[in-house]
């Protein structure tokens, strides 16, 4: 696993990382083979409640120190502008070159 | 502006090539990438769409022009938003530079889609483009201070001149000058 862009984060970032891959490696092949709608929502709902309580006091711990780490590093500003500019709240449409692959 | 496009197949299912998206880094053929935060993460719990946005610091050394004339060091930082579709088996993944982005973006997305027979499609496109207006600017605020200086530099040449003159020849034109009347 790669480092955190400050040492200090790491061992959290590291913790955090193995416990969310654990989490969406279990939940990928599922989520894709969901057939009805209704099969995905409830499974969408009770996985999502599941990385919650799995990750999210040691995504807590991480996001604080990173939060931190980033201000320090001066690219809050940074990434306060990046956000404003292409917020990115969606997936990005596809493109024709997406959808006619060769 | 400039584009960069390349499309081609991963031999693996969609899915573990969606796994190992979280795993690619660190990696020994991209060194220049040395850190990863995520720095937000959303699941879903209609749509099962997972959204991320990571942070990636990167070492790759600027040629010796683009520090000098940008200030930018060492270190560069690029913002990633990724979302994993799995009802639609589509997954994006966009990033920006963080870094010198007062004058210049690279604006990059990734999209991986299922291919036939258990492979998966991989298209990448890039636009880097400078911020015009902000060259616009600099270029103005260059003139400026060129015309400025210029003014000035013109000004000290006309006072220089007129005492380099006044001490070579004022004595002696004076003398001139008096003889000249008298």
């Amino acid at each position: 696993m790669a480092h955190s862009l400050s040492d200090e984060c790491t061992p959290l970032k590291r913790e955090y990382d193995s416990c969310f891959n654990a989490w969406f490696e279990g939940y990928l092949e599922p989520a894709v083979n969901a057939t009805t709608p209704e099969q995905r929502l409830k499974y969408s709902q009770d996985k999502a409640a599941e990385y919650e309580r799995n990750c999210g006091k040691i995504w807590n711990q991480y996001r604080e120190c990173v939060q931190k780490a980033v201000k320090d590093k001066g690219l809050d500003v940074l990434l306060e502008q990046a956000r404003a500019e292409n917020p990115l709240k969606e997936p990005p449409p596809a493109t024709p070159v997406d959808k006619n692959p060769a | 502006m400039h584009y960069f496009s390349q499309l081609f197949n991963y031999e693996h299912p969609w899915s573990h090539v969606v796994i190992g998206m979280w795993h690619k880094y660190p990696n020994p053929h991209c060194s220049h990438v040395v850190t990863v935060d995520v720095l937000d993460r959303s699941v879903d719990p209609q749509t099962g769409i997972i959204r991320t946005e990571r942070v990636l610091g990167c070492k790759q050394k600027a040629p010796i022009w683009i520090v000098k004339l940008f200030g930018g060091s060492e270190d560069a930082f690029v913002r990633e938003i990724s979302f994993i579709n799995p009802a639609t088996q589509d997954a994006t993944i966009t990033s920006v530079n963080l870094s010198l982005s007062q004058f210049a973006t690279c604006y990059e997305n990734i999209r991986y889609s299922p291919a036939p027979n258990g492979t998966t499609t991989f298209v990448q496109t890039a636009e880097i483009q400078a911020r015009m207006a902000l060259w616009r600017s600099a270029a103005d605020r260059l003139e400026n201070w060129l015309v400025q200086r210029f003014e000035q530099n013109a000004q000290l040449g006309k006072m220089g001149f007129t005492d380099v003159l006044r001490s070579m020849w004022e004595a002696k034109d004076g003398q001139h000058a008096h003889s000249f009347h008298s």
